[in-house]
């Protein structure tokens, strides 16, 4: 199988039209032939009407698929499209003119061949330039198109289609019913020329070119419409091509539509300007509402404010007063005034009615807009207009001109759209910009989080004597507890539990001092006693004036089976005695770190003692665990914890842990949220 | 919730506190005192008979005048703490570096 090549339908109607053409040429020549030599008419003119009709048909093909291939030219290009086709046709109908007054009375210019060659080139210029014509008008008739339109079009060219083999019936004569047909599809052009959409939205410049392009249609229209009647005077023709009712009504239409349009387009000229005007403030309002792209800010948006505004207004000048924090006022865009002018007309403006009317505290300043008079040498009037944004007065727009009353009430309606606009894109990128804030906020405090975390010890020092684990949750992402194991020697361990006064960030911050403070003291194996008087004094340089730290140091001595401890202020520890099977809580006396920053503060140091045995418990925990709350506003407290220990003495530390968090959790209860951060080390001892 | 009242009863002022003082209200007690110092009590009784709570952030107030008060001779007195709250102060240990009486009347008598 071999492939058909694809058929170009535009390469394929222009040569079969130039082959119709010269068929149409050979029949008359013929015809002219058999006349000239006496010889009896073979050809009969229905050959030529068949032969026309198809070049019509053909050229309407042509140009229908060349005008399809450039669909998105302007409309200044095809309307000189269709004025060059015209001019041609215009000086090559003017060209034969011309060459037979220069031959004169000459045999040449007798000719019948001759004469019939350039009747039938006529015949063909006018016919491409109608047609190309037609098929212009119909892409500016169907602009903007509504269905009507496109419906009465359709209509228009079934009816030039009829009026191709109205030639079979009429002969090409001029009878009455040709006249009639005339008059209807004059009519019809007459109807479909008022379809001017397009010509509003050429430019100043665009129309008076296309003025010049549509007289130059009209001229070749008329020009070459003469020129075809003066052919049906006279004898040239054997068949008369040109009379047809497809040709003339074409012409009527392409001349009407020419017409209107040349028309319509100098009446819009002097208005041109406004439509100009309108379509400049709309797509300045479009940039407003886009202009906040990532990465660009509010400046920009109030920049083109200002330009939009003043362009819409014809403004002599004009600035932003825009509220900076602390009430300052900051002045932005300045344009076409300077400073001095600014401050003498923003002075007059507080004295001059309605100006001074405009407050900045006012809270209803989203519906307000003040227009006046000025009296000032140069500024007659002028107009402000407040940007509300979020209910709050972020600054106010000033424009001025030289003229009285110089802002009409549509000037006034788009510079006040135009403030909304860019009103709304100035929140957009302020709440953008605070999600962007908070978020990054959100990711630092995860990053606290993660260090605060890592300050807490994941394996606490113990020997197999007896088992420690330690649990730790914050209210907040940060949060002020602490505690810490160290192996001071063997089978002697330090072991603190701590509460920051407060919660969140500046409680974190006082949780890692205390760790610093833990880690430097216990280098020098130091008593109880002497670490809580020396913590203190080293919290007292760097806690803030209304903080303190809670704590209990513990000295625990496996070989000695005893734990010396200090309880500076924090919660008792709990004590579960597993011989009596009785817990009690180890309230010694004691003052919380930082509270007294003087040397007075070694007076309130108890320092106490036990020993325990096998299966006893130490409980140590922060007061969140005591003062959790359940639904009804009732406390955890510290008799519950004590019960809590008793039921589950017999576990393992870790198992105590859990029971205990568990136990916590489920007495706040789903909806309750940990409001205090709470913490607990559970050390139990196997001998 | 927290609510702070000051009264007058020469020559002492009483600043009565209803409510919880926790973190974010705390700032307020301390402006409280603040304006009682600045228009010179000397004489300073803190009303808790209806403190139902107290956090750290709120003792840390009490806690942050000690120094002051006793370089100006000021007298502090916490009278009318419930059982819960004053647990609060002793087991802080503040109990013993501020007078801390059951009722008024013996906050008056010291």
């Amino acid at each position: 199988m071999f492939n058909l090549p694809r058929l170009n339908i535009g390469k394929v109607s222009l040569l079969l039209a130039i082959l119709t053409w010269l068929s149409l040429l050979f029949v008359d020549i013929t015809r002219i032939f058999q006349f000239v030599n006496g010889m009896a008419p073979s050809m009969s003119p229905e050959i030529s009407y068949t032969l026309e009709i198809l070049f019509f048909i053909l050229v309407y093909v042509f140009y229908n698929d060349s005008l399809q291939k450039n669909e998105n030219t302007d409309f200044l290009n095809m309307i000189w499209r269709g004025a060059s086709t015209g001019l041609l046709a215009l000086i090559v109908a003017f060209g034969v003119n011309m060459f037979y007054k220069m031959l004169g009375e000459t045999r040449l210019a007798q000719d019948p061949l001759l004469s019939n060659f350039f009747y039938h080139v006529i015949f063909a210029l006018v016919s491409i330039f109608l047609i190309s014509n037609a098929l212009l008008w119909r892409h500016l008739i169907l602009y903007q198109k509504t269905k009507k339109v496109v419906q009465q079009w359709q209509a228009f060219e079934v009816l030039l289609l009829v009026s191709m083999f109205f030639v079979y019936i009429n002969g090409n004569v001029m009878d009455y019913s040709f006249l009639f047909g005339l008059v209807f599809l004059g009519i019809f052009s007459a109807t479909l020329s008022i379809n001017l959409k397009w010509i509003p939205y050429l430019t100043f410049k665009e129309k008076w070119k296309s003025i010049l392009f549509l007289s130059i249609i009209i001229a070749s229209t008329s020009y070459l419409l003469l020129e075809l009647l003066s052919y049906s005077d006279s004898d040239i023709a054997f068949v008369n091509l040109t009379d047809s009712l497809f040709l003339m009504g074409l012409s009527t239409f392409v001349f009407l539509y020419a017409l209107s349009s040349f028309l319509v387009t100098l009446f819009n000229l002097p208005t041109s300007s406004v439509f100009e005007q309108k379509l400049v403030e709309a797509i300045n309002f479009q940039r407003l509402s886009q202009s906040i792209k990532p990465g660009q800010d509010e400046n920009q948006v109030l920049d083109i404010l200002v330009d939009s505004s003043m362009s819409a207004s014809y403004a002599d000048a004009g600035w932003l007063e825009m509220v900076e924090s602390g009430n300052e006022k900051q002045i932005l865009h300045e344009r076409f005034i300077d400073a001095q002018i600014r401050t003498e007309i923003t002075e007059l403006i507080e004295r001059t009615k309605p100006f001074s009317d405009f407050s900045w505290s006012d809270s209803d300043n989203l519906s307000k807009k003040y227009l006046g008079k000025l009296r000032h040498p140069i500024y007659q009037s002028a107009f402000i207009v407040p940007l509300v944004v979020n209910q709050q007065t972020i600054g106010r727009l000033i424009l001025a001109k030289e003229v009285k009353d110089g802002f009409n009430k549509e000037m006034v309606n788009i510079i006040t759209t135009f403030v909304g606009q860019a009103c709304i894109s100035v929140e957009n990128y302020r709440l953008l910009s605070d999600a962007i804030r908070t978020e990054r906020y959100k990711e630092e405090l995860k990053i606290a989080q993660r260090v605060q975390r890592s300050l807490l010890p994941r394996v606490l020092h113990h020997d197999e004597t007896f088992d420690i684990c330690g649990f730790s949750q914050a209210a907040d992402e940060v949060g002020g507890d602490y505690y810490e194991t160290k192996e001071l020697d063997k089978g002697q361990y330090a072991i603190i539990i701590g509460d920051v006064s407060g919660k969140g960030t500046s409680a974190a911050f006082n949780m890692s001092q205390m760790k610093g403070i833990f880690h430097s003291l216990v280098q020098t194996n130091p008593n109880p006693t002497e670490f809580i008087e020396k913590a203190n004094v080293a919290l007292g340089r760097c806690l803030e004036k209304n903080h303190f730290i809670t704590t209990t140091y513990c000295h625990l001595d496996t070989n000695r089976k005893e734990i010396r401890y200090c309880r500076a202020g924090h919660c008792p520890t709990l004590y579960y005695n597993a011989k009596s099977e009785n817990a009690e809580y180890l309230s010694s006396d004691g003052l919380g770190l930082g509270i007294l920053r003087n040397s007075q503060y070694g007076r309130y140091i108890h320092e106490s003692s036990i020993g325990y045995g096998p299966g006893d418990i130490f409980l140590m925990y922060t007061d969140g665990i005591i003062e959790a709350k359940n639904k009804m506003g009732v406390e955890f407290g510290y008799e519950r914890l004590k019960s809590v220990l008793k039921d589950s003495h017999r576990l393992a530390a870790a198992e105590i842990q859990q029971y205990i968090i568990s136990q916590v959790f489920d007495f706040v209860g789903e909806t309750g949220i940990p409001d205090d951060d709470f913490t607990m080390m559970v050390i139990k001892f196997h001998s | 919730m927290l609510t702070i009242e000051k009264t007058h009863e020469s020559p002492n002022w009483i600043l009565k506190l209803t409510g919880e003082i926790d973190a974010s209200n705390s700032v307020n007690v301390d402006s409280a005192i603040q304006e009682l110092l600045k228009s010179g009590a000397e004489n300073l009784l803190v009303d808790c008979t209806d403190l139902e709570y107290i956090s750290s952030a709120g003792l840390g107030v009490f806690m942050s005048y000690l120094e002051e008060f006793q370089e100006k001779n000021i007298g502090m007195v916490i009278f009318g703490l419930k059982d819960k709250v004053f647990q609060v102060f002793h087991i802080l240990g503040l109990d013993q570096l501020i007078r801390i009486k059951p009722d008024k009347s013996a906050a008056l008598a010291s």
